[in-house]
């Protein structure tokens, strides 16, 4: 019997089969919703991203007029003047945000349980409260969202077993498998070309369904690689799959016994392994809870408690201050000197942001080294690195916020120990010059 | 009924691999129970820890302006919970800190899932992940052959012509293999009271009970759908996947997509309209900081008239440490709204998602679970509220030492003493009395025992069309 009557027989048998079309069908009403919910998120956070970018302007816009107009005061605050470099760079306006890629239509994530926009000010850290998750209810995040790397992840094995349970086993327990023994060339090759048809089934469905979700947010024109990374992986899960329940199928002979091992391992990749992992993370290193960060708070007021520590530090940090026209001004200095402490508050906060992210990057290091025997959490973080929702995406995300902060206060102790007199020119270079990371 | 409850636990205990199984399941169970219990152990330490060292920092304040301690404020951690180890809920997805301060409620922050990277999709190695999902999967297991193989066998006739009513064989497998699950449930509870018996108490052992009678419904109604398959149907494969799919359905699909749907029907605001609407509330009343304030000069004019002078200076108080208050106070108003409507929300989204354990029986028990484990949104958001809470009387004990602590209006530079600073207390965390929280899950255990009489339901008016002879 070659290979394609086999494809045939297979085809007959499965449109007969009313529980594995039904299966199918579920799968793939599982796969379109689960694709909607990624576009929903993205649609979401691209929405969000735009009302944001539609404030920046106006609010950028009124410290333009006030330029234009000569008005560089304020009349209730009369504290405030935009001719100075503080005033100047406190009010340009200047969000960073992380643009969701078209590819987070298959794989939402983390993308739920970090901040997306940020307003980067003197005093700002990407550790900040704001940097916490959209509001959201937590037994919703809890729960999870059913997107489409879950129902990869989770469903397909169980569609594969549904698909493949009784091949072979109905026949040995029917007492045919002589006669199929007979017919065929080999019982391997007919039990391989059987599970074949199921397994490009099934990856014809997930190709459909990668294909549908790249029409929601056009990621096949726009995050072409993303697409065919996804494609790629989803194709390799597939595979891992398929040879498991192969190789159970071909030493079983029996439905029940088939059954009982594929739902077995699939419990055990799936609940077990990964939830062990989980909990000897949360044993061997438990939440943080930000102790070294909140500690910034008391390095702060030593910090401005002592005139001399605080103009050492500075002048470490900004070296060329020393030359400048403030430094060589007495009368200046403490004014000037006051107005940066914000650069060497984040110097504070950075050296203990540092210890925080050594810890997560500790946590991210043992789960990596559990992949080999944790499949599912490394094709989970695979889906979610390509589609830019993956822990490691935000971490970036934290660093370029941290290097706009650098930026703004490095430029503000620059300006102002220099005496620079801010006009409309100067406040535009510093709109271009403080959005942009290099 | 009685003996073929025997004859089934005789089986059980005749059966290699059944054994090799429970076993297995005991010591994963225990397993779970000891891990569980050495996490809360490490966390609470942490939070010992970390609780301890702020108040510290708080104590050793030497001296300080009042407002300026309201700026500089202090830190709330949230505690582990006795009962996570049983189910954790929604933990580690909430925040652990919280920032207490002057002018704005914060939200809590830094969860332990934003962390590190993804891991796990059902959580952590707890009971509940092993209760409600593993459990149930194996009492399909043990049940789907239950009737189906006495009728392949020829037993069943035997049986029926010895006098044994369907219905009472249909029930008896039931309990039998029910009894099996709250077998491993029990051990699981008495191995999680033996692990924790100095901190044992009328609420631990009372939601305790509970989790137990929830999880006990459940499993009932697994087993008896999966007897009454078993005994509709004469092939036992169809009973084992039309179970198995129920199961899919069940505990994958439906909690998922109903919590997506609730969260539809009942929309919440997003971060900025959240933070913008609360700013444009808050704008509207007195700034602190913003001396040109309307509602200043009245107050302004009403503190004169009470201490009967003509200005400022002349008040023998700070009216800096009033303004504060008073727009503490409205402030207050205005979270109170804000953070009201959303809390509100989520009580509406709750509700709804409860009320698919009407198709659902797993959305119920998962409810009741971390529910009585304490670890559910409202136990969270009732210790917000408590936060919250400790935060106004904080900032007013800070507000009235500048306003009466001796100090005159404009005198920024005075600075209370370090008795002062000590003598304000330390959040303390009261734990939810569950008496307060039970009716909430009064419609959990309500749609199990419904859900538990409709599998009883269908015993007694299906089992008269199964096939015998």
């Amino acid at each position: 019997m070659s290979a394609l009557n086999i494809f045939l027989y297979e085809w007959k048998h499965f449109t007969r089969n009313p529980f594995k079309i039904v299966a199918v069908l579920l799968f793939i009403v599982a796969g379109i919703y689960g694709l909607h919910n990624g576009y929903k998120l993205y649609q979401n956070h691209t929405t969000e991203i735009e009302k944001i970018q539609e404030k920046i302007e106006p609010e950028k816009q009124k410290y333009l007029t006030q330029y234009e107009e000569g008005k560089l005061t304020d009349e209730n605050r009369p504290w405030i003047d935009m001719s100075t470099p503080f005033w100047a760079i406190w009010n340009t306006p200047t969000y960073h945000l992380k643009t969701p890629s078209p590819a987070m239509v298959y794989s939402i994530g983390q993308a739920e349980q970090y901040g997306f926009y940020k307003r980067v000010t003197f005093w700002a850290s990407p550790y900040d409260a704001d940097m916490a998750e959209e509001i959201a209810n937590p037994e919703r995040l809890q729960t999870g969202t059913l997107d489409f790397a879950f129902v990869l992840l989770f469903l397909t094995p169980l569609l594969l077993l549904i698909l493949l349970y009784n091949l072979k086993s109905a026949e040995a327990e029917q007492g045919f498998l002589p006669l199929i023994e007979v017919q065929t060339v080999s019982k391997n090759s007919w039990l391989l070309a059987r599970t074949l048809f199921y397994v490009l089934l099934t990856a014809l469905v997930i190709i459909c369904l990668l294909v549908y979700g790249s029409v929601l947010t056009n990621a096949f024109n726009t995050a072409k690689d993303a697409f065919g990374q996804t494609l790629l992986y989803s194709l390799l899960y597939l595979i891992f799959w398929s040879v498991v329940y192969f190789f159970i199928l071909k030493y079983g002979n029996s439905i029940l016994g088939n059954t009982l091992q594929m739902v077995g391992i699939w419990l055990l990749f799936a609940f077990i392994i990964p939830a062990i992992v989980h909990q000897n993370i949360s044993i061997a290193k438990p939440a943080n809870l930000m102790t070294d960060f909140i500690e910034v708070r008391d390095k702060q007021q030593d910090l401005y408690a002592d005139d001399s520590l605080f103009q050492q530090k500075l002048i470490d940090l900004f070296p060329e201050i020393e030359n400048s026209p403030v430094y060589q001004d007495s009368t200046k200095i403490n004014f000037a000197r006051n107005r940066s402490a914000s650069a060497l508050v984040n110097e504070l906060k950075k050296e203990s942001i540092q210890p925080i992210v050594e810890e997560s990057q500790a946590k991210n290091d043992f789960i990596q080294a559990t992949y080999w025997f944790n499949p599912i959490t490394f094709f989970q973080n695979k889906l979610n690195s390509i589609a830019q929702t993956h822990y490691n995406d935000y971490q970036a995300y934290r660093n370029e916020i941290q290097a706009l902060i650098d930026k703004r206060t490095a430029v503000l102790v620059k300006e102002l120990w220099n005496e620079v007199k801010v006009d409309k020119e100067k406040y535009l270079e510093y709109d271009q010059e403080l959005n942009h990371i290099e | 009924m009685w003996n073929i409850f025997k004859n089934e636990w005789l089986y059980y205990s005749r059966t290699p691999w059944l054994l090799g199984t429970s076993v297995g399941f005991v010591l994963v169970l225990i397993f779970s129970i000891v891990l569980g219990n050495y996490q809360t152990k490490k966390q609470s330490e942490r939070y010992k820890t970390a609780k301890n060292e702020l108040r510290a920092q708080w104590g050793s304040i030497d001296a300080m302006n009042p407002h300026g301690a309201a700026h500089y404020g202090t830190y709330v951690f949230k505690p582990a919970n006795l009962l996570s180890s049983l189910d954790e809920g929604v933990n580690s997805i909430t925040g652990n800190v919280l920032r207490v301060e002057g002018h704005v409620q914060n939200e809590i922050v830094h969860s332990e899932a934003s962390q590190m990277q993804s891991v796990s999709k059902f959580g952590k190695l707890k009971s509940s992940l092993l209760l409600q999902y593993l459990v149930p999967i194996l009492l399909i297991f043990l049940a789907f052959r239950s009737i189906s193989s006495e009728k392949q066998s020829g037993r069943l006739k035997l049986l029926v012509l010895q006098g044994v009513k369907p219905l009472s064989l249909v029930l008896g497998k039931t309990l039998s293999i029910c009894l099996y699950g709250i077998g491993l449930l029990a051990i699981t509870v008495l191995a999680y009271s033996l692990f924790n018996l100095t901190d044992l108490n009328s609420e631990v052992l009372g939601r305790t009970a509970l989790f137990f009678i929830s999880y006990s419904f459940y499993y009932f109604i697994i087993t008896g759908l999966t007897v009454f398959f078993s005994a509709r149907w004469e092939n036992p494969t169809i009973a084992l996947t039309s179970m198995l799919g129920i199961w899919i359905i069940w505990t994958i699909f439906l909690p998922n997509i109903l919590m997506s749907s609730v969260e539809k029907w009942h929309e919440l605001p997003s971060r900025n309209e959240f933070k913008s609407a609360m700013k444009e509330d808050r704008s509207k009343g007195l700034d602190g900081h913003n001396p040109s304030d309307e509602r200043k000069e009245e107050l302004e004019a009403r503190v004169l008239k009470d201490y009967g002078v003509d200005s400022l200076s002349q008040l023998p108080i700070n009216f800096d440490g009033i303004v504060m208050q008073e727009d503490e106070e409205y402030g207050n108003k205005v979270w109170d709204k804000h953070f009201g409507e959303l809390r509100s929300v989520l009580a509406k989204q709750k509700k709804s998602y409860q009320l698919g354990g009407f198709v659902n029986p797993f959305i119920s028990l998962q409810n009741a679970s971390m529910g009585f484990a304490g670890n559910d949104n409202l136990h969270h958001q009732e210790y917000l509220v408590q936060v919250e809470n400790y935060r106004r009387v904080f900032i007013k004990m800070l507000n009235d030492k500048h306003a009466f602590g001796g100090s005159k209006t404009g005198d920024w530079g005075w600075k209370a003493d370090n008795d002062f600073f000590k003598s304000v207390p330390a959040f303390e965390y009261q734990p939810t009395v569950l008496a307060s929280v039970f009716p909430h899950y009064r419609i959990d255990l309500l749609f199990l025992a419904v859900w538990s009489v409709f599998v009883i339901g269908l015993m007694i008016f299906g089992i008269g069309k199964m096939q015998v002879l």
